[in-house]
């Protein structure tokens, strides 16, 4: 019987693993970072966002964007494994 | 110990040594030679310097000022941030990547990056598609090449850089003018002129 348990659960966890790969790499997506950090400094060139703000959206989006980095680094080199 | 950051590369006949405020806070520009080619640097002590939004800045500001100064002058930029640890180190990519340079400096012999970026207010429904048409059929003829840049934004509608000869810039500017009349609605943000960045292939690995 566990042969036939098995084969059905392994789809699902298949299933699983990739949602869940799916999330860490929306949740540590360099590029869209990136994306954000120029349109951060167009709004900012274009007058939309004062300086003030302009300073604390960029710190804050360099801090996300070297966690990204560091985490899709490690997750890219199998450091990070998800688990289900 | 001092290392030496990089801007660009010049024929070796176009060196040139000038004050000014530099990244790092460096006040002085000046060349290193080898043959044919001599590497504009300034003198910082770390390297791995931060790209503040200053130093990206004076980063800019030098290239132009070499571009700008005594009418013309072609230089391969460097990004921010190439830094070597002496003189011989950079030496050594000065000869080896003699071609590269060489071809580089042939490639844009002459001419300057313009940068365009089309805007829409928020909220805007634009065409792009049609805008992006009329924008090409206006610029493209009066540039030496273009390379599209990526919308980054939901507002962006157009995002380009220019390789414009140097005697075209009028007629570049002209051009943008009727595009500005064309499309009021629109926010029309034209820079430059730059040094080629976007159109120079060469990658050398700071020591």
């Amino acid at each position: 019987m566990f042969i036939i348990d098995d084969l059905l659960v392994r789809p699902f966890i298949n299933i699983v693993d990739a949602i869940h790969t799916l999330a860490l790499n929306e949740m540590y997506d360099v590029e869209a970072i990136e994306d954000e950090l120029k349109e951060n400094q167009l709004l900012f060139e274009l007058g939309e966002r004062s300086e003030t703000e302009y300073r604390q959206r960029k710190a804050v989006l360099e801090e996300e964007l070297a966690i990204a980095r560091e985490v899709q680094e490690e997750f890219s080199s199998g450091r990070i494994e998800v688990k289900s | 110990m001092s290392h030496r950051y990089v801007y660009g590369v010049v024929d070796a006949d176009d060196a040139l040594e000038f004050e000014t405020e530099a990244v790092a806070g460096a006040e002085k520009v000046y060349p290193i030679t080898h043959r044919h080619f001599a590497a504009l640097v300034s003198d910082i002590e770390t390297t791995d310097p931060e790209r503040t939004d200053e130093d990206a800045k004076r980063h800019d500001e030098v290239l132009r000022e070499i571009m700008l100064s005594n009418g013309s002058r072609t230089v391969v930029p460097m990004r921010f941030g190439m830094v070597f640890e002496n003189d011989r180190a950079l030496k050594n990519v000065l000869r080896g990547a003699d071609r590269a340079f060489r071809r580089s400096l042939r490639e844009i012999d002459g001419t300057v990056e313009l940068g365009l970026k089309i805007v829409a207010e928020e909220s805007d429904e634009v065409d792009r598609e049609a805008v992006c048409d009329a924008v090409a059929d206006e610029l493209e003829p009066l540039a030496v090449d273009a390379v599209d840049n990526g919308l980054f934004s939901d507002r962006l509608v157009l995002n380009r850089s220019y390789l414009v000869d140097r005697d075209e810039r009028d007629a570049f500017d002209e051009a943008i003018g009727r595009i500005e009349d064309d499309y009021e609605e629109l926010i029309i943000r034209y820079t430059g002129p730059f040094a080629p960045y976007s159109f120079v292939n060469v990658r050398v690995g700071a020591q």
